[in-house]
């Protein structure tokens, strides 16, 4: 087993990281690294605890952007009525994740640097613009979330670089957002298709709108032609449809025990044509104030 | 325990292959390792149904799994590292995966050194009752389709933990989650050779079984060798991954079933072939067919029926005797096929069910002897309470459906082997303390506080008087062991004649010392009285106390060895069970068919129970086994590519979680089975049987299509909707 190394400070974490290149692996919530060290995904020399860097973590608001410390927990996010009202697509994702139990240990930077290809948050935080800080040796640099990703449980961080925030803009006027996945079970469940949309509005029609996937290709996709379909279109079904062929068009979907390739793609078309649907109706005000969208955009799921 | 060792199992990375050779050399040498063991230096015959099986493996490997040596070390990081020094030479073989392939003559043998196997089948299972072609002739309507299952795992929570300790003077003490002690300390020395006298099995409490704590596995022989060798006390603990690789699972079948029927509705035969997809070694997963061809010529009156069935061998992990067995996969066909048997005809499927129900006093095809039976109530009872006449049929466009399924299990033991018998022991203390001593083991099912109660119910006693010992083959009369939802049967039986016997004892006493006949005693709450005398009485202390501190005193204790009246069967008939357990369930789902994602909405259940000795305990088990039963419908399936388990753990296993589970609807119907304890009949597995079948046809209610294979993951739902798989009726004269 590795050894824990405990740093005071940020500048300590990235210092030690930068001594120990490749040898030392940042854990946050633990509910990633420890599966990969005990099933030998990973083996680092060092463990680095972020634990101790408490400024990391929390939520922070100046009315215009929403800045989310690396170190939240997704349950935190999940329960905050100003992300709620602000990126409901990002509180659908962090609802959705694991158990009530990873939730409450795991983090956004945890989620976002494992690089998962079915991980729920890039998607959601990608559709709101999310720009990513991070902390280096000659300190602070941002670029934009999908510039992150670069393979399955990969990034374009270096070695002694470590995720500090992800920033997300601030909600124009008539906006919204959604999450929507499939899954095998209704809980406890990987996506095998995560689909995220989000739609501006002038009121008559789309002025802007983003899509993005996961699970369906090695990074999270930000599918730019598929949102383009409905810009400048009230947001009908045809033009839905027609983003949804550009998005599974647009993906690279694998078959494994969580589905084949050609369902993937099916499913991408139909989740993000709800997902636009139900986010055009949060930007219209259609959709009531703080109800959750269904896990798959439809099912009622009340028994009798 | 002192100088305990940690076990540690080599596996096969290969599903087919020839061992050339192997060497443990730099293993023995490394610190730390005190035995490493393999088919060149143990002693070990073949086990199994064929003994086609051995702990370690000398000549061949069959699946990605299979034992070939294995160490005891001081810790586990020395006993990984004796593993990784171990070289294996192998010589790869074709594989066969597909049960129809290995069917087939000039298929890669796989145990090429078993005489006169055609192709890979294992054992053929035929049976024929009727003249199926006069009744075929005969029918108006005949349905015909195919119905799948996947490879399964019992997926208990603990997984499988074995401790083995010589004493000095060679006795063997094994502490074992197993249920079948008995056939396990046999199979134990038989195999290892050594004297079965020597050896004490020892069964700690059981972190769940599911079934796949029923059977012996190579690693219970293994941690023997280990200790044996070692000289040392050895544990071995499987990892979750083991588990899933290296233990028992629920075999695949696949049905290809034709029903026919009047155009009243009667049902007229059932023709099934069968073939098992069993994987490399015949364990009890081969004699699932048996449960399988109960309910093909049995669930239903069926005046004539033909069971085909080929058990192959594949190379892939072998079939065990999970919960069930065989039971939900033939119910997933037969039961289908009663509602598209109905809609053919254009009529009601409950209407159907209940034309065909079984009653009581029918003896079936196969001579099974039904003595209680509520299928009737059962059918009603949830027909109703789902609002079945308002509402099948008519959910299509809010994309719902209703589907039912009912069963018939054994649920008054089963006999597959000389005795399907248990023993029991009571004993009243000096204290007045009653000891039960079971032959049957506790899996965490409750049979304990049944057994209990039984007793405490004949000796008139509170509950919490009663104790129960049950886990010691030193102690512990002889049982077949915990399987086919018998022991509050027919351990439950064996305790209530010893609780009488010793009541009796305790009478006999009570009328010497209050000089009053028998027949004017009365005991309540323990205490022995005269009737209408309240100053003459004693309790069961001091009467015990009277009994033995005298000259020639003695002790109050009883035994009684309950054996139930069955049969054991021959070409597949004669009564295998002494009462038949039979439910029904109505499931409601909603299914999304642009992604076939499927929500179980509502289960309606109703169990025969025959009496609820405890029904909390009887919900208990019904809700656990319906839990089971949605998992396998929905969710569960170890995926297999080219003979490997694609994902051994839970998460990708699929368990079904709280939000998959709705609230499961239970009625108890009491039936008072004139055999059973109390009138009480086994209801272990009852719960898990109908629940696949009850939602594929739910399935098909909501959208037209019809279910060929579960679990019904989406992909499969979308692919039958977007193929418009239908029900296939050959014949509608109706």
């Amino acid at each position: 087993m590795p050894e824990l190394y405990v740093p005071a400070q940020l500048e300590d974490a990235l210092g030690f990281m930068g001594e120990h290149a490749g040898l030392a692996l940042p854990v946050a919530g633990g509910t990633d690294v420890l599966i990969d060290l005990r099933i030998g995904r990973a083996t680092p020399k060092w463990l680095v605890d972020l634990s101790p860097l408490e400024a990391l973590a929390g939520l922070a608001f100046d009315g215009e952007t929403l800045r989310i410390g690396a170190l939240t927990r997704i349950r935190t996010i999940e329960l905050d009525a100003e992300v709620a009202r602000r990126a409901p697509a990002v509180v659908e994702a962090a609802r959705v994740l694991g158990s009530v139990q990873i939730r409450t240990m795991a983090t956004v930077g945890g989620n976002i640097c494992h690089a998962t290809p079915s991980a729920e948050m890039p998607p959601a935080l990608l559709v709101h613009d999310a720009v990513a800080t991070v902390a280096g040796p000659d300190g602070e640099r941002s670029l934009s979330l999908s510039e992150l990703f670069s393979g399955p449980g990969k990034t374009t961080l270096e070695n002694s670089e470590l995720l500090t925030a992800v920033t997300l803009r601030a909600p124009k006027e008539r906006s919204g957002s959604c999450y929507l996945r499939q899954t095998v079970r209704w809980s406890m469940d990987l996506a095998g298709v995560g689909v995220a949309a989000a739609v501006e509005t002038d009121g008559a029609v789309v002025t802007g709108a983003r899509v993005a996937l996961c699970a369906v290709a090695p990074v999270p996709l930000l599918v730019a032609e598929a949102a383009d379909a409905v810009v400048g279109t009230e947001l009908t079904t045809e033009t839905a449809v027609e983003a949804a062929a550009r998005a599974a068009a647009a993906c690279s979907p694998i078959t494994d025990a969580r589905g084949t390739a050609e369902y993937r793609r099916q499913v991408v078309a139909v989740l993000v044509a709800r997902a636009l649907r139900i986010a055009w109706l949060r930007a219209t005000g259609e959709w009531p104030a703080g109800v959750p969208a269904p896990i798959n955009g439809v099912l009622s799921g009340e028994g009798a | 325990m002192s100088g305990l060792l940690v076990g540690a199992i080599l596996r096969s990375p290969h599903p087919h292959a020839r061992i050339r050779s192997i060497d443990i050399s730099a293993a023995e040498q490394l610190p730390g390792v005190h035995a490493v063991v393999h088919a060149g230096n143990v002693e070990q015959r073949p086990f199994g149904y064929n003994h086609d099986n051995l702990p370690l493996k000398g000549d061949k490997v069959r699946f990605i799994g299979d034992e070939l040596a294995a160490v005891a070390a001081i810790d586990e990081e020395t006993a990984r590292q004796a593993l990784e020094l171990i070289r294996v030479d192998y010589e790869l073989l074709p594989a066969v995966f597909d049960p129809f392939e290995a069917l087939d003559e000039s298929s890669p043998p796989i145990h090429d050194e078993l005489p006169d196997l055609e192709g890979n089948v294992a054992m053929r299972w035929d049976f024929d009752h009727g003249d199926v072609a006069a009744a075929e002739a005969e029918a108006a309507v005949i349905v015909e389709g195919t119905y799948s299952s996947p490879q399964a795992a019992p997926a208990a929570i603990e997984t499988h933990v074995v401790i083995a300790a010589f004493d000095p003077d060679g006795h063997l003490t094994v502490w074992s989650p197993v249920h079948m002690v008995f056939m396990y300390r046999k199979e134990l020395a038989d195999c290892l050779g050594l004297d079965w006298q020597q050896i004490t099995i020892i069964q700690p409490p059981v972190g769940g079984s599911f079934g796949g704590k029923i059977d012996i596995d190579p690693h219970d022989f293994i941690t023997v060798m280990l200790a044996r060798k070692a000289r040392r006390p050895v544990r071995l603990v499987l990892s979750r991954e083991d588990e899933f690789i290296g233990t028992r699972t629920r075999q695949p079948i696949h049905f290809k079933l034709r029903t026919g029927a009047d155009a009243e509705g009667k049902l007229l035969f059932r023709d099934a072939e069968i073939v098992s997809d069993n994987g490399a070694y015949n364990g009890w997963g081969s004699h699932a067919m048996l449960v399988a061809m109960n309910t093909i010529t049995s669930m239903y009156r069926v005046p004539a029926s033909r069971v085909r069935c080929a058990v192959t061998y594949t190379n892939k992990n072998y079939g065990g005797s999970v919960r069930g067995f065989g039971n939900p996969q033939a119910t997933f066909a037969v039961e289908q096929q009663m509602e598209e048997l109905a809609d053919a005809l254009g009529m009601d499927p409950m209407d159907v069910r209940l034309r065909n129900a079984n009653q009581p006093a029918d003896v079936t095809p196969q001579g099974m002897e039904i003595t209680s039976c509520g299928l009737t109530e059962c059918l009603q009872i949830v027909r109703e309470q789902s609002g079945w006449d308002e509402r099948r049929g008519k959910l299509r466009e809010r994309h719902r459906g209703l589907g039912a399924a009912a069963y018939i299990h054994v649920g008054g033991g089963a006999r597959i082997y000389g005795s399907d018998g248990c023993g029991a022991m009571v004993k009243v203390d000096d204290s007045g303390q009653i000891t039960l001593i079971s032959g049957s083991s506790e899996l965490g099912q409750g049979s304990e506080t049944a057994l209990a109660m039984i007793v405490a119910e004949e000796m008139h006693v509170p509950l919490e008087a009663v104790h129960v010992i049950n886990s010691n083959t030193d102690v512990k009369p002889w049982d077949v062991g915990v399987h086919a939802s018998r022991t509050t049967f027919v351990a439950g039986n064996a305790a209530r004649m010893a609780a009488a016997d010793a009541r009796d004892q305790l009478l006999e006493t009570a009328a010497e010392l209050l000089e009053a006949p028998v027949d004017r005693l009365r005991i309540v709450d323990g205490t022995v009285g005269v009737v209408d005398d309240p100053e003459r009485r004693m309790d069961y202390a001091r009467l015990v106390r009277r009994r033995l501190l005298r000259e020639q005193g003695s002790v109050v204790m009883a035994t009684a060895f309950y054996d139930p009246p069955t049969e054991m069967q021959k070409e597949y008939r004669g009564n295998i069970s002494a009462a038949y357990g039979f439910g029904a369930h109505v499931a409601e789902v909603e299914v999304d068919p642009d992604t076939g994602m499927v929500r179980l909405l509502n289960l309606w259940t109703a169990h025969d129970v025959g009496r609820a000795i405890n029904p909390m305990l009887c919900e208990g088990q019904i809700e656990g086994g319906a839990a089971m039963g949605i998992g396998l419908a929905l969710s569960e399936e170890l995926v297999i590519f080219d003979g490997r388990i694609a994902a051994p753990n839970l998460h990708d296993y699929g368990l079904p979680t709280a939000l998959d589970v709705p609230r499961i609807v239970v009625n108890l119907v009491e039936t008072i089975d004139p055999r059973g304890p109390f009138g009480a009949k086994g209801i272990g597995e009852g719960g898990i049987i109908p629940p696949a079948a009850a939602i594929a046809n739910a399935i098909a209610d909501a959208t037209g299509i019809r279910p060929r294979e579960y679990p019904m993951r989406p992909w499969k739902v979308k692919g039958w909707i977007d193929t418009q798989e239908r029900s296939i009726v050959v014949r509608n004269d109706a």
